[in-house]
């Protein structure tokens, strides 16, 4: 049952000459809260957006659940389970909040294009709906299902983006960031969010710049620098590791 | 709430009363205005079910005229009933959308504009061109009308009037139940972020070609009225000058709402027709209806219909959440 | 057949000449307003009744009515900018509107000031030169090609070497870099607006004895002339001079062994292959990763 759910094989990606991800190896546990970080400019964006069909692959390939996946669209790919999320408050904004997980339930709400007319399909829509709440309530967000989405506090617009990714019923959830531009206490709710998604069966795989916030979630960090895969193991072995160490310190005297 | 009901009702009703008794207020060249303007209503709703997904057209109307220029076709030479061939047009004006998606949705926004109109203008200078079937710069005269129903002739403006009332009232219901449904939720969510409703899987071209292709259908079956009443069709009847009429009654009434293109259109078309006319003002009109235009955009940016929504809300004061349905819909 | 040949070609030197000068006047707005004018063709239109009403109707000199034309219709550009462009810097579609408002408003000025009927100009000269057995320039068509090269030289010049040339390309590239700059957005708009419409009203003046103006002359222009840009990438100005004169070598010729209608067709698919195929246009810059 652990076996690996998402699997990345010498993944390589360029763009005109500048190869931004080289030869890539890691694999995703079925289950498992999986960081990948690595410091400014070390391909990790990259890799989640050939990840998630946003771009192909130059070179090497994406495997889930054993199918190659690489090159396929991020609609397609959500049609077989993996979701992404997107970097800070991409959400349909002019919609009220229970509609932006409404639409995240357009895969399981099918039906044929009569019934939309005739008003058949309202034992699906009313199940989609029903769903939807049980979601926001998920996310204590359920007073809020009317709302319009652009009035939200920013935290609450952070967890509906996560909403709206696991009404899609991934068996895999992409996070872009999740902790970016986050307070203290709004990461700490935040990261206690993904532990409560991981619960409910679905593996989490993030993509995240700061370091400490994944420290205490995942279960297997990889890590990246300058395209390449710089190191990979439990939290602690990541934390003590020199390049690491290194790498972080490089990127901020580079910074500073 | 119940009060409120009452209302909408007693609204609808009079509504539609006043569309059924219409005629008999009206003098005969009005009425057939009346009769174009029908039409014209379906042309704008339909176009705006196209807008939905946040491509603007420039090619409804020569998708309009695929529709007219198709049915016409299948009646005059083929023989088939105008009923039917009206069906059959409205269903390649359809299948010609479904083919011009393909190179149309590679492009988006502004490109997708000037894609549209390169499109539309190709497939008017193919009728221009060629004289068979498409009759040349001259098109198509004594398209057969719609065959008398017993006592009732329809080349009347009067019996035609109330066949597109019926015609365009069952297409307007079927356009609105769209759009209520899931399926505008999801043109709605393209709109506003197609690459997050990618990643809940929602198929962007599918969708944008179903919009271009439903809205395409209807304007067609609007094309199909439209040459059984005036009895003829040509190039010029479609070009990108009606198209501006199209986007004029679109963007002066509003498209947040459904009704917004309804109201664009039917207020214009009395200013224009029936006030102006009146005035005295003829060959001036076009340049009045630029000035309407450009005030419009200027002091009216979110169409007329914004004006009803203000009154509407002055006079319902217990919101409630219906405000959020409502900030969706004027967004 | 070779001075078919020939003449072909001197008659598509002639219709990119005048085509440039509209198409440029097109981009430039475009680059600096960041809309689209659809009143573009008539205000070439505009620049024809200038000559009509001062050369043909008032017995004014023939260059003098085309510098009026000039300056009249760059007026026009001016109130355009005044009243919708700026009012309108953050609506694109609310200015394309507006834009459609202003052709029928003037479309329908020419109408009530001239008649729909075509206007038929005396051309100032008769005289033309032969340059083969066959193969004829009329004095009136060089003086367009002339007058083209001339203004599209003047304006290169301006946009390369002088201060506002310069702020007017770093306000085509980036509005809220130029603005940074200390370039007063209000001028370089006014002057871009004055410049694009001024050009295609010389363009409408000096063809005018050539083409019959008549009001509704600007539908084919406009179309044209979107054609141009398309291909020639939206916002670059040197390439729309090179897609003027490709498409006009492609829509002559295409006209003269074929077809008129066969010319538009293969123009606008020539357009529709660019943008499918490259939608930034053929001299465009590279699509960003």
């Amino acid at each position: 049952m652990n076996g690996p759910i998402l699997e990345v094989r010498d993944l390589t990606r360029a763009f005109g000459g500048i190869i931004a991800v080289n030869n890539l190896n890691f694999a995703v546990k079925e289950g498992s809260i999986h960081g990948l970080i690595g410091p400014n400019g070390a391909g990790k964006t990259t890799t989640f957006n050939v990840i998630s069909g946003f771009y192909s692959p130059t070179r090497g390939q994406v495997i889930y659940q054993g199918q190659d996946v690489s090159g396929m669209k991020t609609a397609k790919l959500a049609e077989i389970g993996l979701i992404r999320t997107f970097q800070g408050t991409t959400l349909f904004k002019e919609f009220s909040v229970i509609d932006n997980v409404r639409v995240g339930c357009h895969r399981s709400s099918r039906a044929s294009f009569f019934s939309r007319i005739t008003g058949a399909d309202r034992a699906i829509e009313a199940a989609a709906t029903e769903r939807s709440r049980e979601l926001l309530d998920f996310f204590n967000m359920g007073h809020l299902a009317d709302d319009p989405t652009s009035t939200l506090p920013h935290g609450h617009q952070r967890a509906l983006g996560m909403a709206v990714a696991l009404a899609a019923d991934p068996r895999i959830i992409l996070l872009d960031e999740p902790f970016t531009g986050m307070n203290p206490e709004e990461t700490q709710r935040m990261m206690d969010l993904v532990r409560r998604v991981r619960k409910r069966g679905v593996t989490v795989m993030l993509v995240e710049h700061d370091m400490k916030a994944v420290m205490g979630l995942c279960d297997i960090i990889t890590v990246m620098n300058f395209g390449s895969l710089l190191t990979e193991g439990t939290p602690s072995t990541v934390r003590n590791d020199r390049k690491v160490i290194e790498a972080y310190l490089g990127s901020a005297i580079d910074a500073a | 709430m119940l009060e409120h009901r009452i209302v909408k009702w007693l609204f609808a009703l009079a509504l539609l009363a006043g569309l059924v008794l219409l005629p008999h207020v009206l003098s005969f060249s009005q009425r057939e205005i009346a009769v174009l303007l029908v039409i014209n209503v379906l042309l704008v709703v339909s176009y705006r079910l196209m807008t939905l997904t946040g491509e603007w057209s420039l090619g409804h109307v020569v998708i309009m005229g695929v529709g007219a220029y198709a049915s016409a076709l299948f009646a005059k030479r083929l023989g088939v009933p105008v009923p039917l061939s009206m069906l059959l047009g409205a269903g390649l004006a359809g299948l010609v959308a479904g083919i011009l998606s393909f190179p149309l949705f590679r492009m988006k926004g502004f490109y997708f504009l000037i894609g549209s109109f390169a499109a539309g203008e190709v497939i008017r200078l193919i009728w221009k061109f060629f004289s068979y079937p498409f009759g040349g710069p001259k098109g198509i005269k004594l398209i057969p009308p719609v065959p008398d129903l017993g006592s009732v002739a329809f080349y009347e403006p009067e019996n035609y009037y109330y066949l597109c009332l019926v015609v365009v009232g069952i297409s307007l219901f079927i356009l609105y139940r769209i759009e209520h449904s899931r399926i505008g939720l999801t043109f709605h969510a393209i709109h506003w972020q197609d690459k997050l409703a990618e990643s809940v899987g929602v198929d962007t071209f599918r969708y944008r070609m179903l919009a271009f292709v439903l809205a395409s259908f209807f304007a067609g079956l609007a094309g199909a009225l439209y040459a059984h009443y005036v009895g003829t069709v040509n190039p010029t009847r479609f070009d990108v000058e009606e198209m501006g009429f199209v986007l004029i009654w679109a963007i002066v009434g509003g498209t947040a709402t459904f009704y917004g293109p309804i109201l664009g259109v039917v207020v214009l078309t009395v200013i224009n027709e029936i006030v102006l006319r009146s005035l005295g003002f003829d060959t001036a009109r076009p340049m009045i209806y630029g000035a309407i235009l450009i005030a419009s955009v200027l002091f009216l940016p979110n169409g007329l219909e914004s004006l009803v929504e203000k009154v509407k809300a002055a006079f319902s004061r217990p919101k409630q959440a219906k405000s959020a349905q409502q900030a969706r819909e004027s967004a | 057949m070779t001075e078919l040949l020939l003449q072909t070609v001197v008659n598509a030197v002639y219709a990119a000449s005048y085509m440039s000068l509209i198409a440029v006047g097109l981009v430039l707005i475009f680059g600096v307003m960041g809309v689209i004018n659809f009143a573009h063709g008539e205000l070439y239109m505009a620049g024809a009744y200038t000559v009509v009403a001062l050369y043909s109707q008032m017995n004014v000199p023939f260059l003098a009515a085309v510098a009026a034309g000039l300056i009249f219709v760059g007026a026009l550009g001016i109130l355009m900018e005044y009243a919708f462009f700026r009012p309108l810097r953050d609506n694109p579609l609310g200015g394309l509107i507006a834009s459609i408002g202003f052709l029928l408003i003037l479309q329908t000025t020419a109408v009530l000031g001239f008649g729909v009927r075509m206007a038929h100009i005396k051309p100032p000269t008769q005289a033309k030169i032969e340059l083969m057995e066959g193969v004829v320039l009329t004095h009136q068509r060089l003086f367009v090609i002339v007058a083209a090269i001339a203004l599209l030289s003047a304006l290169y010049v301006f946009l390369r070497k002088t201060k506002f040339g310069w702020a007017m390309r770093a306000c085509a590239q980036d509005k809220e870099a130029a603005a940074l700059q200390g370039i007063s957005l209000n001028q370089i708009t006014r002057i871009a607006m004055f410049i694009g419409a001024g050009l295609a009203g010389v363009a409408g003046a000096l063809t005018a004895p050539l083409v019959s103006p008549t009001p509704y002359m600007g539908h084919s222009v406009i179309v044209t002339a979107f054609i141009i840009i398309i291909v020639g990438g939206i916002g670059q100005l040197e390439g729309a001079v090179v897609a003027a004169i490709l498409y006009a070598f492609v829509h002559t010729f295409v006209t003269t062994f074929f077809d008129g209608v066969v010319a538009d067709i293969v123009g606008l698919v020539l357009m529709l292959v660019v943008l499918v195929i490259k939608p930034t246009g053929l001299f465009g810059a590279k699509e960003r990763a």
